[in-house]
């Protein structure tokens, strides 16, 4: 055995694995349902409206933005832990898995802006004028929106190298990576969203917030449940853990082979 | 599951991967959905959308069905081949399909310069936004096709392919086949329904 080999912390990957639920359910709660984004204002709403939004829900959307600002966070320790368990497929020289940690790295960056420029307008909306109300709305959208690039080259990362997992059974199944092409082909009609305030292709119409988002909010979900059974595999497979049908029965192990 | 041909039993199985099925069936359904949108909006603004319609070049449309098919065909026949073990052609079957795919982009560059030169967008009215945009789509399923066929003929060029190993060409083949059929619901939905 060699010993200068350092020890897996399979606690902290999987702690990190975990941090993939906390980010899709956190971000349910308090950016769809507390700051009341199911659905979004349209983007065609007047100025004056916008701000009324701002004003009536303006503790709700404080709240929900400020948690969400520290949740996004964990959008990028969740990539962190798909990018080791990818970094088993392709091994150590592998490049996808550093693309895959930089997507997810780097997709919190609009989420952050976006929720900052949000609640920043809400704590400010008894000192702004509507037009800047609805500046800072439409501002939000476009930075969410529109840096879908980034996380489409994480999830191509992440399908590519589960793809070409030559496991039996795949730490990730195959449906899940082309689920991951779907979601980036649903990405590309986000860029019409600065050229349209009603119809399919404005921010909050169908293709952009019921088509885009959901197709992403599946892929983070199954993403993530995989990820966390994929460490707990991981680890049987290094012999740091034994598989459940191997557990101590009456004091006595049974194995399962 | 088994299909009985001529008396003998031929086991039956799905072309590529589960995998390219889950994206083709996802994809259509967006397709699908805008489709439904389409018709939704059709029905609130009829003489806008006729009006418009009459503008559209039907030959354009009906050039780019026959090049889709054509290339279509050509991918077909390079798989039939490379199930005959006949690979010398693959690749000049594979080239010609994206030969005509890259033609098809030429025509839709002619098309949209035409419409653009005559001052029409896709925010001159919501007719235009479904005729701009569903057939950007398209071309841009069309452009990652191309970029498939660039990848097959490639391994075709190699022998990569052969009668017991061809899930890739079958997984590009059946993408393909996909934005040729996008494109025959598209061509009437825009250019022929009065």
């Amino acid at each position: 055995m060699n010993t200068n080999t350092p020890a897996v912390d399979y606690g902290t990957w999987k702690m990190l694995a975990w941090t993939g639920p906390v980010f899709f359910i956190g971000f349910f709660i308090m950016w769809g349902l507390l700051a009341d984004n199911f659905p979004p204002m349209a983007a065609s709403t007047s100025a004056q409206d916008m701000w009324q939004h701002y004003k009536d829900l303006q503790t709700e959307i404080t709240i929900g933005m400020s948690v969400c600002m520290v949740l996004g966070s964990c959008y990028m320790t969740f990539g962190a832990a798909v990018s080791r368990v990818m970094r088993r497929i392709e091994g150590q020289e592998g490049m996808l898995a550093n693309v895959e940690m930089m997507g997810a790295t780097i997709t919190y960056c609009p989420i952050v802006v976006a929720c900052g420029i949000w609640l920043t307008c809400a704590i400010q909306i008894d000192t702004l004028s509507p037009d800047m109300a609805q500046f800072c709305y439409r501002l939000g959208w476009m930075i969410i929106d529109l840096a879908y690039m980034v996380t489409s080259w994480q999830i191509i990362a992440a399908a590519i190298v589960f793809l070409r997992d030559k496991r039996e059974k795949k730490l990730v199944p195959a449906w899940v990576s082309w689920w991951g092409f779907v979601t980036v082909a649903s990405f590309f009609p986000v860029s019409l969203i600065p050229f349209f305030e009603t119809g399919p292709f404005a921010f909050n119409g169908m293709f952009n917030f019921w088509i885009a988002f959901p197709t992403w909010y599946v892929w983070i979900v199954s993403m993530s449940i995989f990820i966390i059974k994929a460490v707990g595999r991981i680890e049987i497979e290094d012999g740091a853990a034994q598989p459940k049908e191997t557990a101590v029965r009456g004091g006595s192990a049974v194995a399962s082979h | 599951m088994v299909a009985v041909r001529g008396g003998s039993t031929t086991p039956r199985r799905l072309p590529g991967v589960e995998g390219v099925w889950v994206f083709v069936a996802a994809d259509m359904s967006f397709f699908a959905l805008l489709f439904v949108s389409f018709m939704l909006g059709r029905q609130d603004a009829v003489e806008v959308y006729e009006a418009s319609r009459q503008t559209l070049d039907v030959n354009f449309g009906g050039i780019n069905t026959l090049i889709l098919l054509t290339s279509s065909w050509l991918v077909v026949l390079a798989v039939e081949a490379v199930k005959r073990n006949e690979l010398k052609n693959v690749p000049h079957l594979i080239a010609g399909a994206f030969l005509l795919g890259a033609a098809f982009k030429v025509s839709k560059a002619l098309e949209y310069g035409g419409k653009i030169k005559a001052g029409i967008t896709m925010l001159s009215n919501d007719f235009y936004m479904y005729y701009f945009t569903l057939t950007g789509i398209h071309l841009l399923h069309v452009f990652g096709g191309n970029i498939l066929l660039i990848v097959l003929w490639n391994k075709a060029r190699a022998r990569q392919f052969t009668k017991d190993n061809c899930v890739v060409l079958e997984c590009g083949a059946t993408y393909w086949h996909m934005v040729d059929l996008l494109w025959i619901v598209l061509f009437p939905l825009l250019y022929l329904l009065r």
